[in-house]
């Protein structure tokens, strides 16, 4: 049983060589961005990154020092029978898919779900469940946290999603535990409190 | 031209090794067993293995991921002296780690970790003492040392194949990489031999362990039934397993068991009472994995001797995620009955709550709403209650 | 974040470690504005992190004890000697126990993250973030909580130094020369240094020195010495008299 701790050491050397996908551009304060592809909109209050690798078709993450550090993920138009994110690994580890027969309750766990599958880890939970509101429609607000395998930073994270038109919208924001949650959770809260949903592109 | 003569040579050099491994290893005249107090590790292999042991050891202790509860600490500590030998036994540490999947290792300092999912799946003290003793030979015979050596020579062989590239390249370089995992294989047989060899000592039941393989082959088949997939089983071994095929294993166990004289213990009594803390916990890290044939392959095997309310509480939770109106009609039946053995689980009442509002009849939706206001009732400082109340309105 | 996993699948795809473009890389890098002038900081050292091992030629990650401990002994000699020529009082952090270890656990490592994160999106020019783009900038930190860890040690900021050393295996390196003609870039071994200065008022990262390239064979007393002057180049504040004459002494050997 020790093949697993081998094959993982040496992914764990590819990964650290693994070249970047390049293409990050700049989110400027003040210009509306339509974000992931679809109508979800937000009028952004300071400069962001947006990554060049996008976590699936229907995603996009902004930064401000870097993914490790702070990610703002957001997820547009998730339609029925579709995944959060690229598969990881589409045969022995599949990943829960959206349904538009889901409650908002439902949406924490499948979130959770997917992160434990996709990252491997059982260090994931869900802190606190909230009920607000996502682009004029009532959504849910949650709380997590979650720790990688083989890495020793505990990050948090707050989510908001809403389903509209029997679609999945949603946006997340997750940083380490030590410092950089607490600095950017209000930039963050703005930014959800501007989202709207563009006329006609629905 | 230069490339492929080497990496014909390299080649041979590969069959070579693996030929006289399978020919028999028997390590000669070592001078201490490791796990003599004190042991000091020899060679510069050796040292450099024990060097990145003792520093993941000390990550693994700082661990997130680490159940410290001393109780179940000490319950598989007493499991793995009393398979092993008392005077064994102190050389390992035992490390348990929460990751929802079934596996446990052995470092080269003595350091075994294993993790809740394999945990989950045992019925009795004898399945988990088979395991702890598997995980032992390995210590007992250096196996970390020798796999080792031998992957270091079949990566190199598959860096040289990959450059080559053209017709061979990618068959050379899979081939070659294969053997890192055949040679896992042959200590994983010779850990199981010396396995059953430390339960009969111990009087423990050898079969149980067959059955153990057994039933984490049939839990495959059924994951993969679940995913519509081809079955798992296999009865020749498939290349890139690390292990023997689990069914050569199951019949080595219950071969060895058969040959011992009389049945031995397995210790259920005190394996469910040491695992009542954390069932819950566990299975509903099982739950989150998406995992819907596999889960109830297993939730049928832990709930053969009765079906309990974690379990009845686990399996209206599994359909409720599945969601297919079928299900939402099997989930609510699950909670009920969890609901008539345990009238206070407040979990149970919020499944059935959202289970009834999801089938989106009103006359469910009536009493959907009667259930979540127990749920409140029950728990009024959940962490989703706001949330809940917000359904309600 | 998924990005990162997704890339495993790709690298797994092949075993060949490529090398990235050649291109210049910055090293190193002052928050502007910040001078440490000579004698007028107390600094609080932590225990390097030090592992040193040899790379086979498939790229495996081969650990060696004697090597490592060669390292930690000469890295640690060379440290003592290049302390004096830092030009301001460098005390050595005592060695952490109980809730204290993990506390300073925690910010080694989200030390490690940022120091990786400068490298990737700042240093690294084919995937720097726009906003980390502009001249002169430098901004990174850890935030004020690493406080914490000095109290009552009277230090105004606080050294962190890590190093990982995969040497080359004699079959890497003639696979490197083979690949070499075939155009395929390798890189044989791998050499990956951070040292970091952190005012222990803000939290902010003042100065940095990160590569994953670094000279200096850890496992000799000179290449140490050698690898430690690199990893405390441009140390800010730096007596340049000290500093010049243990240059020498280590190139006189």
């Amino acid at each position: 049983m020790a093949g697993r701790v081998i094959a993982s050491a040496t992914t764990a050397i590819l990964l650290a060589v693994a070249p970047a996908i390049a293409g990050n551009t700049l989110v400027k304060q003040g210009v509306a961005a339509s974000v992931a592809r679809s109508a979800l909109t937000v009028m952004p209050d300071r400069e962001w990154n947006r990554m060049g690798a996008r976590p699936g078709r229907r995603s996009e993450t902004w930064t401000l020092d870097g993914a490790t550090l702070n990610d703002l993920t957001f997820y547009g138009a998730i339609e029925t029978g579709k995944t959060l994110f690229r598969k990881v690994d589409r045969k022995h580890r599949p990943l829960p898919r959206y349904s538009s027969r889901m409650l908002l309750t439902d949406i924490p766990m499948l979130l959770e779900n997917s992160y434990r599958i996709a990252l491997g880890t059982s260090l994931m939970t869900i802190d606190t469940v909230q009920p607000t509101l996502l682009a004029g429609s009532k959504a849910v607000r949650f709380t997590y946290t979650c720790t990688r395998p083989g890495e020793d930073v505990e990050r948090r994270g707050e989510a908001v999603a809403a389903i509209i038109g029997r679609k999945l919208f949603m946006m997340s924001y997750e940083a380490p535990a030590i410092f950089y949650f607490d600095r950017d959770l209000a930039a963050f809260r703005r930014l959800v409190a501007t989202a709207w949903l563009a006329e006609g592109t629905r | 031209m230069r490339v492929a003569t080497r990496l014909a040579l390299a080649t041979t050099l590969v069959v070579l090794f693996g030929l006289s491994s399978a020919a028999g290893e028997t390590p000669a005249a070592v001078p201490l067993p490791p796990y003599a107090g004190a042991y000091q590790p020899q060679t510069v292999d050796e040292r450099g293995a024990w060097m990145m042991a003792d520093e993941a050891e000390r990550s693994l202790r700082d661990s997130p991921a680490l159940i410290g509860d001393p109780a179940l600490n000490a319950y598989l500590q007493r499991v793995l002296c009393r398979t092993v030998g008392e005077d064994r036994c102190r050389g390992i540490r035992i490390y348990i780690l929460r990751v929802a999947d079934v596996n446990a290792s052995m470092m080269a300092n003595g350091t075994l970790q294993i993790w809740s999912g394999i945990l989950l799946r045992m019925q009795n003290e004898a399945e988990l003492a088979g395991v702890l003793g598997h995980e032992f030979a390995h210590f007992e015979r250096r196996h970390q040392l020798n796999h080792f050596r031998k992957a270091r020579t079949a990566t190199d062989i598959a860096a040289w194949a990959g450059l080559a590239g053209g017709r061979y390249g990618p068959t050379v370089a899979f081939s070659a990489q294969t053997s890192i995992y055949a040679f896992g294989r042959e200590q994983e047989t010779e850990s199981d031999m010396l396995s059953s060899r430390y339960m009969q000592a111990s009087h423990y039941d050898g079969h149980s362990v067959g059955a153990f393989w057994e039933r984490l082959m049939d839990e495959a088949d059924a994951t993969a039934l679940g995913r519509h997939r081809r079955s798992t089983r296999f009865d020749r071994v498939s290349y890139f397993d690390t292990h023997p095929a689990t069914l050569e294993r199951a019949r080595t166990f219950h071969a060895a068991a058969a040959s011992a004289p009389g049945g031995g213990d397995d210790e259920h009594a005190a394996w469910t009472a040491a695992l009542a803390r954390w069932r819950e916990a566990w299975l509903e890290d099982q739950l989150k994995l998406n995992d819907f044939g596999g889960t109830e392959y297993l939730l049928a095997q832990l709930g053969r001797d009765g079906w309990t309310q974690d379990l009845l509480f686990a399996r209206g939770e599994l359909y409720r995620m599945r969601g297919n109106p079928r299900d939402l009609i099997a989930a609510a039946d699950f909670y009920r009955e969890a609901i008539i053995l345990a009238p206070d689980h407040a979990e149970a009442h919020r499944g059935l709550g959202l289970t009834l509002l999801r089938r989106g009849r009103e006359v469910d939706a009536e009493t959907g709403r009667a259930e979540l206001r127990r749920y409140l009732t029950l728990k009024p400082a959940a962490t989703d209650a706001a949330m809940m109340a917000a359904l309600l309105s | 974040m998924f990005g990162r996993i997704v890339a495993v699948f790709f690298a797994c795809a092949g075993l060949f470690t490529l090398a990235g473009p050649v291109a210049a890389q910055e090293k190193s890098a002052v928050r502007p504005g910040f001078v440490l002038k000579p004698g007028s900081a107390r600094i609080l050292l932590f225990r390097p992190r030090i592992l040193v091992g040899a790379q086979s030629t498939g790229a495996m990650f081969e650990p060696n004890a004697d090597w490592t401990e060669q390292a930690r002994e000469n890295l640690g000699k060379a440290l003592a000697a290049a302390q004096t020529t830092l030009g301001n009082t460098v005390v050595v952090a005592p060695e952490a126990i109980g809730k204290a270890a993990a506390r300073l656990a925690a910010y080694q490592a989200l030390f490690a993250t940022v120091a990786d994160a400068v490298v990737e999106y700042q240093f690294f020019a084919g995937n720097r973030l726009p906003t980390k783009k502009r001249a002169g900038q430098f901004d990174w930190t850890l935030g004020p909580g690493v406080a914490d860890l000095a109290k009552d040690t009277g230090c105004d900021y606080a050294l962190f130094i890590g190093t990982e050393d995969q040497y080359g295996s004699t079959g890497r390196k003639i696979f490197q020369f083979v690949a070499a003609v075939a155009r395929v870039p390798i890189v044989s071994g791998s050499h990956k240094g951070q040292a970091g200065l952190v005012d222990l008022r803000t939290g902010d990262l003042v100065w940095l020195n990160a590569d994953m390239r670094m000279g200096g064979d850890v496992r000799d007393p000179a290449g140490a010495s050698k690898r430690m002057m690199q990893l405390l180049e441009d140390f800010p504040g730096r007596s340049l008299d000290a500093a010049a004459n243990a240059e020498s002494r280590v190139a006189t050997r």
